[in-house]
Formats: C-alpha cells, structure tokens, sequence
C-alpha cells in the first residue's frame, strides 16, 4: 500500500493553512501506511522543507507540529514498506535534487538494475529503497535537460513496475500512473487548489471540497504555476 | 425522536446520529425514513444497524465523506441512499437492497453482488461490479478501469465511458456501455456479452465482436430501460462476446501462446 497527499495552492490566503490541511491528509491516509511519514512544505521562493520520520503518520504529524507549517505547495507520505526497511533514510518523500520531490506508492521490480546503471553514473544512494531510483533516475532527466514530463515519460519507459507517482518541483505538481494504475489516485480542482491523495477519503477535509471538480487521472497529468 | 439499536449490542441504542424522521424524506408509501449521520457513526454501527432493518424500511446515510465498505453485506429488502460520495466496496456482497448513491464511488462498488440493485448518480472507480453473480449495478457517469471484471452472472450498465479492461475475465453476466469503451475490453472474455453504444478503442484476447440478434437488441432495450439511459439505440450496439479460442490449453499450440 502506501498513501500520497500532495496539495498546490491557486489561493495565497490558504497557505497558513497549507500545513493543518496536509496533515489531515496524512492523517486519513494513516491505514495505507502506518509504518513511517513524511511532509514536504514549499514556501518562499521555491525553498523545501522535508520532514519524515518513523512512525504512525498522526503522531508524527503531531511530533513535528505539521499542522503549524505555511507554504504554497505540499506533499505528504505515508509508508507501508514492502520492497524495503523501515528507516528514515526509507522514507518518503526522496528529495533527489534542489527543489524536486517524489512520493510513490507501488513497486519498481527492476530497481536493481537501474540503480546500477545511475551508479555507473556516479550518482549516489542514501538508501536501497526501490523509489529512491525512480526518484534519482528522474533527477538524473532534469539535469541532462529534459522537462518535468519528459523526465517522467522516460522514467516509465526505463522502469518496470506499478507505480502512482507524485512529483513536485518548485513550479511543477505532476501526478504519473503506470498503464494498469493498480495504485490509486484522485484529484480535486477548485479555484483555491489542486489536490491529490490516494483515497477520496483524505479530501473531505479540504474547504470547498463539496463544490471541486473531483476524477481519478490515468497517466500523466502536469500543473505549473 | 426514536432510536434504532445497534446489531451486537443489546440493549445500547445507538447515538442520536441515528434519527427516524417521519416528516421530511417520504418515500411515498407512508413509511417512516431513517436516517443515518456517517459523521458520528463508525462503519461498523452503521452496517450493524443496516442489517437490522425489516424488509421495506428506507434509510438515507448522511454525510458519508467518502467512506468505505458502506452497506456491505446486506440480505434484507430495504432501500439505502447514501447521501454525498462512497468510499471503496459500497453495496459489496448484497442479496437484497436497493442502493442509491448520490455522488461518485471508490473502487469495487457492488462487489460480489449476489442480488438487488446499486445505482450511482456520479463516475465509479477501478473493478465495478467485480466478480457480481447476480443483481444490476448502474453507474450514470463514467466507470475507471477494470469494470465488470470476473463478472459471474450480475449485469453492469454504465452511462458514459468505461476504462481499460473492461470485461475482464467476465465469466457470465451482461455489461452495457453507454459511452465508448477503453483499450482491451473483454480480454480474456468468457460467457458474458458486452454491449457497447460508443466506439471500441481495442478489443482484448480473445474478444470478439459479434453479430446482433434481435433478442440482443430487446435485450438492450428492457436494460436501457431499466437503468433509465435514454441514450443508447438498442439497434446500433457493438456486441462483444467470447472467440473462445483460449478456453482451454492445447500443448501443440503452445508456442502461440
């Protein structure tokens, strides 16, 4: 399992706010991964602050005082490990360059084999986690020049596996799914935000969810502000 | 004000959230409707009190918020309305409600449904109707992908469009699409017969169109009729049924495979 919260605001008066609403989130989201969370704030000029600790998410939420956090854009885990440990350095979200995050929730089976070749690369791991390639493998686009959409679509094309990504830039909000999108995804529009988790559940919380345009995404869909 | 009890617990009854409102929601046959606050309820107490409900009662669940596994496993005859969106499972494994839900559904809405009728008034996600033997499950928007499949004998009438995968697997049962169908519908199809009113993206293995008999086309009819889909000209469907090509392995087709 696994859950992803991530939210962008369109309303600049939301952003004392960014912090309490992703940590509802989290919350929600707690049964899809009660092992380890994880938050990423933007705020400023593009600056990221990451936050991730095991633990059931509530409480780290609560240990981290999340819900007092202000910024533009956000993203949020929740991790069920199956592919490997539950450590700190395992969790998300993975920061692989300035600025950018990923979230995942799925599997990558030939992780193995791509972290090898980013290594033939010299680009260096912090853990063995399996979303950590996909992270770096993207890092690795962006840098030879590739945009946000780009970088994903190569990513699919070089790893195999189920995969509903959420990855953040400092003007970029992209959800990816792999074809068969085992992992879920909904998305909520509203004139104050775009919001995405991985259960409608972990929405209801948002204000003026009522009146947002609610779908789930298949493949890739991209935000820039 | 009166009060239900909670299924398992004698004697408690549930919290106020549980209300019988006779002046407001009349069904129009004079009964009382009941009324069901999600917020202050957990699945559990809601199920429980649901199950306990003579045949003919209506009950409206209120502010679901997108809950999980509601009105799962229900035999009596009542009618339920679930009042705003639907987590995962809603209506699963039913063998006799009818079910309303007035906004849109997670996954799996009518899983396993053995008999009765779910409608939903908004888009379902991924594996409608998984695996139903028996029972309708109408969908008014869209449907996500994997719709109908394992289907065992229920039927499925989606309004708008229905995702990848549909059909598959779908071992007997009636699926109708009201709306174009996404890539590889029927893969792997068994018995039960697809009807599509839009355009096919692809079709899966073993998926064929067939030709259309006037019994298919009655058939089409009484169900358009029946999910209330004005939309769909029983005579211009695409039926889509089994090439029954894969049913069994043949070891000197095995390179094939």
């Amino acid at each position: 399992m696994c859950g992803i919260a991530g939210l962008t605001l369109l309303d600049a008066g939301l952003e004392p706010e960014l912090g309490a609403l992703l940590a509802g989130m989290l919350t929600a989201l707690g049964e899809r991964g009660p092992d380890s969370a994880g938050v990423a704030v933007y705020h400023g000029d593009g600056q990221v602050d990451v936050t991730k600790e095991v633990g059931r998410p509530a409480e780290v939420c609560e240990r981290f005082a999340i819900a007092t956090k202000r910024g533009y854009q956000g993203v949020g885990h929740t991790r069920m490990a199956t592919e490997s440990a539950v450590t700190r350095a395992h969790c998300h979200p993975f920061t692989p360059a300035e600025g950018v995050c990923v979230v995942h929730n799925g599997s990558f089976s030939n992780h193995a084999t791509v972290r090898r070749r980013l290594e033939r690369d010299g680009i260096a791991f912090d853990s063995d986690n399996d979303s950590e390639v996909a992270a770096r493998f993207i890092a690795q686009r962006l840098a030879q020049g590739d945009d946000l959409r780009q970088a994903l679509t190569e990513m699919a094309g070089a790893m195999d596996g189920f995969y509903t990504l959420l990855v953040t830039t400092p003007t970029e909000f992209a959800v990816h799914r792999d074809p068969v999108a085992c992992k879920p995804a909904v998305i909520a529009q509203t004139d104050g935000y775009i919001a995405m988790a991985s259960e409608y559940r972990a929405l209801t919380g948002l204000p003026g969810i009522k009146d947002a345009k609610v779908f789930e995404p298949t493949g890739l869909h991209t935000w820039t502000r | 004000m009166d009060t239900v009890t909670a299924a398992g617990r004698p004697g408690t009854d549930l919290p106020e959230a549980v209300t019988q409102d006779t002046g407001t929601q009349d069904t129009g046959t004079g009964a009382p409707v009941i009324t069901l606050d999600a917020a202050g309820l957990t699945t559990r107490a809601i199920n429980s009190a649901l199950r306990e409900l003579p045949d003919g009662t209506s009950v409206v669940i209120m502010d679901p918020r997108g809950r999980h596994n509601l009105a799962v496993g229900l035999s009596n005859r009542i009618d339920v309305t679930v009042d705003g969106n639907a987590g995962y499972y809603a209506g699963g494994l039913g063998d006799g409600p009818d079910i309303t839900v007035n906004g849109f559904t997670g996954w799996g809405i009518g899983e396993n449904l053995m008999s009765g009728t779910i409608r939903v008034r908004g888009s379902v996600s991924q594996s409608a109707a998984a695996s139903a033997h028996g029972g309708l499950v109408v969908v008014e928007g869209d449907a996500s992908l994997r719709a109908g499949i394992s289907l065992k004998g229920g039927t499925l009438a989606i309004a708008g469009d229905a995702g990848q995968l549909t059909g598959f697997m779908a071992q007997a049962g009636t699926i109708l699409i009201g709306g174009d169908a996404g890539e590889a519908l029927g893969d792997s199809l068994y018995e039960a017969t697809i009807y599509v009113a839009g355009a096919i993206a692809s079709l899966g293995a073993d998926a064929r169109r067939s030709e259309l008999t006037e019994d298919d086309v009655t058939a089409v009819k009484q169900l358009s009729d029946r999910a209330g889909f004005d939309h769909i000209d029983p005579q211009l469907v695409t039926k889509v049924t089994s090439a029954r090509e894969l049913y069994h392995f043949t070891a000197h087709h095995a390179s094939s495979y």
